[in-house]
C-alpha cells in the first residue's frame, strides 16, 4: 500500500497543494514562512515521487508470493523502480546544473556591459548600496531598478529613477535590492524555476515559481520597511508601479496596510512545512521499509 | 586605474567619436598616462566580449563601437527585463520591478533607432545553448 499511498501523497502535493497555496491570501503576512512551505511541499512532492517508484514493484512482489520472488522477476522490478525513481532525480538534476552554467553565464555578461553604461559621475554621487554589491547607473527615461546577483553583486538604477525618487525612497529601494542579494534570494527563485522547466505538465509548478517569486519580492520590500520606512518603500513602489502591473500593485496595497509579522502564524506555517516533510516519511516509508525488508530476506 | 574603469572611458572615446578610430586616436583622445599597447589590450578586450568592431583600414586597424550606447542600453534594460527571446533563465540574471508593455515597447523601439549598425552587432550576443522549449506563454501571462 505504501507506493499507492505515496503515489496520491505526490499527486496531491504536485495538483490541489499548490493551487490552494497560490490563491491564498495569508501567505503576504508571513512571506518567509510562506516561501518555507512551498519548499517544503516541492521537496514532499518530489520524495513521494520517488519512493512511490521505489515501493511499487517490491509490493507487487510481495503480494505474488514467495517462489516467484527470487531471481530474475525481483532483478527487473528492481530495475524498473531504479529507472523511473532515477528518471525523476536525475531529470531535475541536469535541469538545475544547465540553468545554473546558463545563467550564470548570462549574469556574467550582463554584468560586464553594465559596468561599461555606467555613468559613473551619477553612481558615485549617490554611493555604494551596502558592503559588496556595487551601485551603477543607466541612462534612460525609464524608472527602474534592479539587481544583479552572483559573486559580484550589482545594484543597477536607471537615471530616471535618481530623478524621480526622493532620497529616502531611493534609499528603501537599494535596500529592497541589497536584500535579494544579501539573502541570496536568487537561489531561491532558480529552484522554483528549475522545478518548472523539469516538470511543466501535469503538477502546478508554474503557480509554485510565480507565487514564490512574488513573495521573495515581499520579503525584501519588509527589509526595506525594516531599513527605512512603511511611507519611503510605498512612494518608491508608486514611482514603479504602471497601470494593469498586479504584481507591483499588490506589493504597494500590502506595505500601506500591512504590519508585517504575525509570530503565531508563521510558527504555524513553520510547523506545518516541518510536518509536510516528516509525516509521510514516518506515517508511510517506516511502516513498508520494515515490512519490505524482512520480505527480502535483510534485516 | 581598475581595468574596468579604462574599459569605460574607451568606449566612452568611441561612442563620442564621428567615426571608427585608431588605437593612437584613442590613446591621444583619453586623457591620462597610459601605455600604447594598453589602449591596444583593452580594444582587444572589448572586441572579444563584442561591444567594439574592427575594421581594417590599409595596416592598421580601426575600431567602432559595435552599437549606440542607447541601442546597448535598451538591449541590456530587455535583458534585464526577461524580455529577449522565449528564454526563461533571462528572467534570473535579475530582480526587476516589473515594467509596463508601453515602456518595453519603447525600449525595443530604442534598439531600431539610430544609425542601423550591422544586425548581428545590434545585441550583443548572450550565449545560447539549445535547449528545449517548455514554456511558451510566458510574457503573455506575465504582462
Amino acid at each position: 500500500m505504501a507506493s499507492v499511498w505515496l503515489a496520491v501523497l505526490a499527486l496531491v502535493l504536485a495538483g490541489p497543494v499548490p493551487s490552494a497555496l497560490a490563491r491564498a491570501r495569508w501567505p503576504a503576512r508571513v512571506p518567509r514562512a510562506a516561501i518555507v512551505l512551498w519548499q517544503a511541499v516541492a521537496l514532499a512532492a518530489v520524495l513521494a515521487a520517488v519512493g512511490s517508484a521505489l515501493a511499487a514493484p517490491e509490493e507487487l512482489l510481495r503480494a505474488l508470493g514467495p517462489q516467484q520472488r527470487t531471481g530474475t522477476p525481483l532483478l527487473i522490478a528492481v530495475a524498473v523502480a531504479a529507472t523511473i525513481a532515477g528518471l525523476i532525480v536525475l531529470r531535475l538534476a541536469v535541469v538545475l546544473v544547465l540553468l545554473g552554467v546558463r545563467t550564470r553565464r548570462r549574469r556574467a555578461r550582463h554584468r560586464d556591459m553594465v559596468d561599461l553604461l555606467d555613468r559613473a559621475e551619477r553612481s558615485a554621487t549617490v554611493g555604494s548600496p551596502g558592503a559588496r554589491a556595487v551601485l551603477r547607473v543607466l541612462d534612460g527615461a525609464v524608472p527602474f531598478a534592479y539587481c544583479v546577483p552572483g559573486r559580484a553583486p550589482r545594484v543597477v538604477v536607471t537615471e530616471a529613477a535618481l530623478d524621480t525618487l526622493a532620497p529616502e525612497e531611493l534609499r528603501a529601494v537599494l535596500a529592497h535590492e541589497q536584500a535579494h542579494l544579501d539573502a541570496r534570494h536568487d537561489l531561491v527563485r532558480e529552484s522554483f524555476v528549475a522545478l518548472h522547466q523539469a516538470f511543466p505538465v501535469l503538477v502546478r509548478s508554474r503557480q509554485a515559481r510565480d507565487a514564490v517569486g512574488l513573495l521573495l519580492e515581499m520579503l525584501a520590500d519588509d527589509a526595506a520597511r525594516a531599513r527605512s520606512s512603511d511611507t519611503a518603500m510605498a512612494g518608491a513602489l508608486e514611482a514603479f508601479v504602471v497601470t494593469g502591473d498586479t504584481e507591483v500593485a499588490a506589493r504597494l496595497e500590502r506595505v500601506r496596510t500591512l504590519r508585517c509579522g504575525d509570530r503565531r502564524l508563521a510558527t504555524g506555517v513553520y510547523l506545518t512545512a516541518a510536518a509536510v516533510v516528516v509525516v509521510p516519511t514516518v506515517a508511510v516509508v517506516i511502516p513498508w521499509l520494515s515490512a519490505a525488508l524482512p520480505a527480502a530476506g535483510l534485516q | 586605474m581598475a581595468l574596468g574603469e579604462l574599459e569605460r572611458a574607451v568606449m566612452g572615446q568611441l561612442w563620442a567619436a564621428p567615426g571608427p578610430l585608431t588605437v593612437r586616436e584613442v590613446h591621444d583622445r583619453l586623457e591620462r598616462e597610459l601605455a600604447y599597447t594598453t589602449v591596444m589590450t583593452v580594444l582587444g578586450r572589448l572586441a572579444k566580449k563584442g561591444v567594439v568592431r574592427q575594421e581594417r583600414d590599409g595596416k592598421a586597424y580601426r575600431y567602432a563601437a559595435a552599437s549606440t550606447r542607447e541601442q546597448l542600453t535598451a538591449s541590456l534594460m530587455l535583458d534585464a527585463l526577461g524580455d529577449v527571446g522565449d528564454d526563461r533563465t533571462a528572467a534570473l540574471v535579475a530582480f526587476v520591478d516589473r515594467v509596463g508593455p508601453e515602456e518595453a515597447a519603447a525600449l525595443r523601439a530604442a534598439l531600431q533607432t539610430g544609425p542601423a549598425p550591422a544586425p548581428a552587432a545590434e545585441m550583443p550576443p548572450m550565449p545560447q545553448v539549445p535547449q528545449p522549449r517548455v514554456d511558451g506563454d510566458e510574457r503573455a501571462a506575465d504582462s
